[in-house]
């Protein structure tokens, strides 16, 4: 039941799993050789369009990696992941940000592209219920309710149900979704389809573009900043933003739920139990790196959590080009670099499991 | 009996026009209003936070200053002006002075006023689009200045053509025919009395294409996408282009509260550098205006 | 005889034939446009066609928007790839973009006219100069700031204070009771989306109406004036009739903007992709749509998302064509009962 997605891809998974195979084979020779270290770059400009929500990181990369290699300057624009999978593709950028791997679709029409894991992101489900500032327990199939207009109203027994102890007033729900299609509807969606198959994983499905069931008062909203201010205009309303956000939430008066998980644990999102959740899928990630981390079983893990990707061509068009992101993308999965807490805790995003990151580092010395 | 009659209705045509008086009063009230309000609303926000280094620094990803965004805004509408500027204003001479009437008598140039309008009517970001798929990707300029000029020349020259077209009608035909009646020939007619006194119009067309243009966003992302680096001198293969729209839309959205003054910085500049734009035609306006009187008399 | 150099001889031709020159550059400058809306056209054909074949007829008329499984292997129809169980039915879009852009053009052209009428022929040069240069401020506010304004501080304040007011008290009759509803806290919904697009296209319209009443020869009026005509029904008699085909020429260039404006909207109107329930509803436009989908659209490996808003671009396109034509056929009628002055 769990993660009906990965097998329903299999083909695909595989297909790209032997056309990574394939590159690695041929390039073991020089992957084994300098597996933990950095290149040192040839020197230029290396362009990174695409997720918003990885912007940020990637800024502070930008300026961590330049300290050390001034030779290089990274150029970053926040477009959006879809515009930075074409960039990628198109070669207009050198890598593509996206918050969501690559559909197999996207694998079959460009094959040479890879989607390689840098760093770990969750998202919050937030709301803004007049006098409640406790961490409400929801899980996966009431949220789905709610979304579906199901539920309408903060004091629904199935709410209250799982709060005992909590006073909930009698207040309209407001659902907030992204208007823009965005990677965090594509995690919030199949953290839906996971916890209810039956209804929201048939009725509505997953995707970073969705229509959202028709429920009462439901809003779309432009980008996470717009979730957060279109909740914090809203009483009643429940919004889904990203873990980077949480400042900017909460200052906006806003709390966050408590998640049930695989294991019916309720579980807040922190660093422990991000980390938690990621280390349940470290041993099934795949060589190329499309796995969704959602709705895991692991004991205290928090169930909406995902790898944020660097999407590029692994044909480059010069190979001085392909050796200045290789050592870009190098040095962020580095742990003692791009991967280390004083960047990543910036943005509240936790580091790559030690066999994941080796794994990125397989793929990126595949880009030649 | 006749005024007996005609008394209640002096009455309803009296209060008729009161309230058309009133009427136009409120919808001044409505118009001047929200820009007022708008511009408060940007300025009591860019204020308090506002750091003079915003002007002499580049951005650096979403921190840092605009000064790259500020230069890439002025190239902008400088190509602009000399692209869309020239053509829109040329397109406009033609439809007003130069065209021939068809033969029923209608006004030619309709195709052209369909074409325009509906060019006027396209989302920005679909032009955008297009220019990705045939300038960026299809003639490999990449992100660079010209693609993103020619797409914002494209979107903004029906503005110009029919203020221009609008600006030159109202020049009173009694000048075109004193100067043929002079022996000018058209042609100069044209370059030294017909366009002199219509200079207002078109000028203040020009400028509100312009002020439309360099508010744009949408289309400037699949053009020109972003850089912290200062504009260079290269028109394509620069990768990326800067530009003041990009910090008040993406940096709203981050979740950093830097990032956010930074935005609202964008936006006053962006309207200061509109209020400029207009003062200053007003300006130019008023000058031309008083020339060309006093060069009358 | 004297050599002149190629440069100069050239500027000598030119100077001679000068009317010639004009007439080319002139013709030139009208062409471009055009190439401009053949290239954009053509580009948005190329990539539509999928779309177009797939979707057929029921584009028009469906009211199901989904993109289906993007991470389910592609399926294919005719020949075609597209994501599992996509559907696309645009009629709840093409709506919302009517509604809306209805709306903004009922409150601007009024808005608009009063508005120049108030600047012309009322207030003294003093008070009109600053106060219309409010006009052309409010042109160049850029939409997104416009938009996040609209979003921020104008909705919220509409909900609770203006909203409410017309929303409980309409009478529950056919039509007026388009008009009942709860509006949502933020306003976001069709009546702030058109209010705000009609902000937006009022400096279009009301900049071209003055300029128009300054064209007005001042006899008419005055003789109106001294028949005892009040001045209502010297605007309505006289000024208004004389500019009305430039009028709505102006209105037709602000409802094509209306139509095409992006950012401003997907920022207020809530972006559903459902019909209104009523004035206070969200809906979305075409234009919003692209704006907020084609970054997901990208997504979609068999290109077939990207297809589909392509051909929503072309419906926008072939409903602005229409509108020009209907704004032709008014026109037409109006100057053939009066004398026309302005733009057509």
């Amino acid at each position: 039941m769990r993660m009906p997605r990965v097998k329903r891809m299999a083909p695909a998974c595989l297909l790209a799993t032997s056309v990574a195979l394939m590159f690695s084979a041929a390039f073991a020779g020089s992957a084994g050789a300098s597996k933990s270290a950095v290149e040192t770059p040839s020197g230029g400009t290396v362009s990174e369009t695409g997720s918003t929500l990885l912007y940020p990181l990637f800024n502070l990369w930008s300026s961590g990696y330049s300290e050390k290699y001034p030779s290089v300057t990274i150029q970053t624009a926040g477009t959006g992941s879809g515009t930075g999978i074409t960039d990628a593709t198109e070669g207009t950028a050198n890598i593509g940000a996206s918050d969501a791997y690559l559909p197999p679709s996207d694998l079959e029409t460009t094959p040479t592209l890879l989607n390689i894991p840098l760093a770990i992101s969750a998202q919050l489900v937030t709301y803004n219920i007049t006098g409640v500032t406790a961490h409400l327990k929801l899980t996966g199939k009431v949220i789905s309710n709610i979304y579906q207009g199901k539920i309408t109203n903060w004091n629904n027994s199935a709410i209250s149900g799982l709060n005992p102890g909590v006073t909930l007033p009698s207040l309209p729900i407001v659902t907030l979704h992204r208007s823009d299609s965005s990677g965090d509807t594509f995690l919030f969606s199949s953290f839906l389809s996971d916890t209810d198959p039956n209804g929201w994983g048939k009725t509505v499905g997953f995707n970073t573009s969705l229509t959202f069931p028709n429920a009462p008062g439901a809003l779309g909203e432009m980008g996470n900043s717009g979730m957060v201010a279109g909740c914090k205009a809203t009483p009643g309303c429940i919004a889904y933003v990203g873990i980077s956000y949480l400042t900017q939430a909460l200052q906006s008066g806003l709390s966050y739920a408590s998640l049930q998980n695989g294991d019916k644990q309720f579980v807040l999102p922190a660093a422990a139990s991000i980390a938690a959740e990621a280390a349940a899928f470290t041993k099934k990630t795949p060589a190329n790196g499309t796995i969704s981390l959602i709705y895991g079983k692991a004991k205290g893990g928090y169930p909406i959590i995902n790898y944020e990707y660097a999407i590029v061509n692994d044909k480059q068009s010069s190979s001085s080009t392909a050796k200045n992101i290789r050592s870009v993308l190098e040095w962020a999965v580095n742990s003692a670099d791009g991967n280390n807490p004083t960047y990543l805790a910036q943005v509240n995003f936790q580091a790559l499991p030690a066999s994941v990151a080796a794994q990125s580092l397989k793929q990126i010395k595949n880009i030649k | 009996m006749a005024v007996s009659v005609r008394k209640p209705d002096m009455r309803r045509r009296t209060i008729a026009g009161l309230l058309f008086r009133v009427g136009t009063y409120l919808a001044l009230l409505l118009v001047v209003g929200p820009a007022l309000w708008v511009l408060i609303g940007v300025v009591v926000r860019a204020v308090p936070h506002w750091q003079w280094s915003v002007l002499t620094t580049p951005t650096k990803g979403t921190t840092g200053g605009l000064e790259n965004a500020i230069i890439g805004t002025l190239i902008l509408m400088f190509g602009v002006l000399i692209i869309a500027g020239s053509t829109g204003v040329m397109a406009g001479i033609y439809l007003s002075e130069l065209a021939k009437p068809r033969r029923n008598g209608k006004p030619s140039g309709g195709l052209f006023r369909t074409a325009s309008d509906v060019l006027s009517g396209f989302p920005s970001i679909v032009l955008g689009y297009c220019g990705y798929v045939a300038l960026v990707v299809g003639l490999g300029w990449g992100f660079s200045l010209l693609p993103a000029l020619i797409i914002l020349s494209i979107m903004v020259v029906p503005y110009i053509a029919k203020s221009t077209e609008s600006a030159l009608r109202q020049v009173p035909n009694n000048y075109r025919e004193g100067a043929a009646a002079l022996g000018m020939s058209k042609g100069y007619s044209l370059r030294k009395v017909v366009l002199r006194s219509a200079i207002p119009g078109i000028v203040t067309g020009l400028l509100l294409a312009l002020a439309i243009a360099c508010g744009e966003t949408a289309p400037l992302i699949y053009t020109a996408s972003f850089t912290d680096a200062i504009p260079s001198a290269s028109l394509i293969h620069s990768q990326g282009f800067a530009y003041l729209t990009y910090p008040v839309f993406t940096f709203y959205n981050q979740p950093a509260p830097e990032a956010h003054y930074l935005a609202y910085d964008a936006a006053l500049l962006l309207v200061i550098i509109v209020l400029i734009l207009l003062v200053s035609s007003r300006l130019i306006v008023a000058r031309t205006q008083r020339h060309s009187e006093s060069q009358g008399r | 005889m004297r050599r002149m150099s190629p440069i100069r001889r050239i500027a000598e031709t030119a100077r001679s034939h000068e009317e010639g020159v004009w007439q080319v550059a002139g013709r030139v400058a009208v062409l471009l446009p055009l190439a401009a809306l053949v290239f954009a056209v053509s580009v948005l054909a190329v990539k539509a066609y999928p779309a177009i074949r797939v979707n057929g007829w029921g584009f028009l008329t469906g009211t199901k928007w989904t993109y289906g499984g993007g991470y389910a292997l592609p399926v294919h129809t005719d020949g075609v790839a597209h994501p599992q169980g996509s559907s696309f039915g645009a009629l709840t879009i093409i709506t919302g973009t009517l509604q809306s852009s209805a709306i903004a053009l009922i409150i601007a052209v009024p808005v608009s006219i009063g508005a120049a009428f108030a600047l012309t022929e009322r207030l003294p040069t003093w008070l009109s100069r600053p106060l219309g240069f409010a006009i052309e401020v409010l042109a160049g506010i850029p939409s997104v700031v416009i938009g996040l304004w609209g979003l921020l501080t104008l909705g919220p304040i509409l909900s609770r204070d203006v909203y409410p007011i017309i929303g409980n008290h309409m009478p529950d009759v056919p039509v007026l009771d388009f008009f009942r509803g709860t509006p949502a806290a933020t306003g976001q919904g069709l009546f702030t989306a058109g209010l705000v697009l009609g902000l937006m296209i009022i400096p279009i319209i009301a900049s071209t109406t003055r300029d128009l009443f300054n064209q007005v020869p001042p006899l008419p009026k005055e003789g109106a004036s001294a028949l005892g005509m009040t001045e209502w029904e010297v605007a309505n008699k006289i000024t208004i009739p004389w500019v009305r085909s430039g009028i709505i020429g102006a209105s037709v260039l602000g409802l094509g903007r209306a139509l095409g404006e992006t950012v401003a909207v997907a920022l207020v109107s809530g972006s559903a992709i459902h019909f209104a329930p009523n004035i206070f509803g969200q809906m979305t436009t075409i234009a919003a749509t692209i704006l907020t989908q084609l970054d997901g659209a990208q997504t979609d490996g068999t290109g077939f998302a990207v297809a589909t808003l392509a051909e929503l671009a072309l419906v926008l396109a072939v409903i602005s064509v229409l509108v020009n034509l209907a704004a032709g056929v008014i026109i037409r009628r109006t100057s053939a009962l009066v004398p026309s002055v302005g733009p057509t």
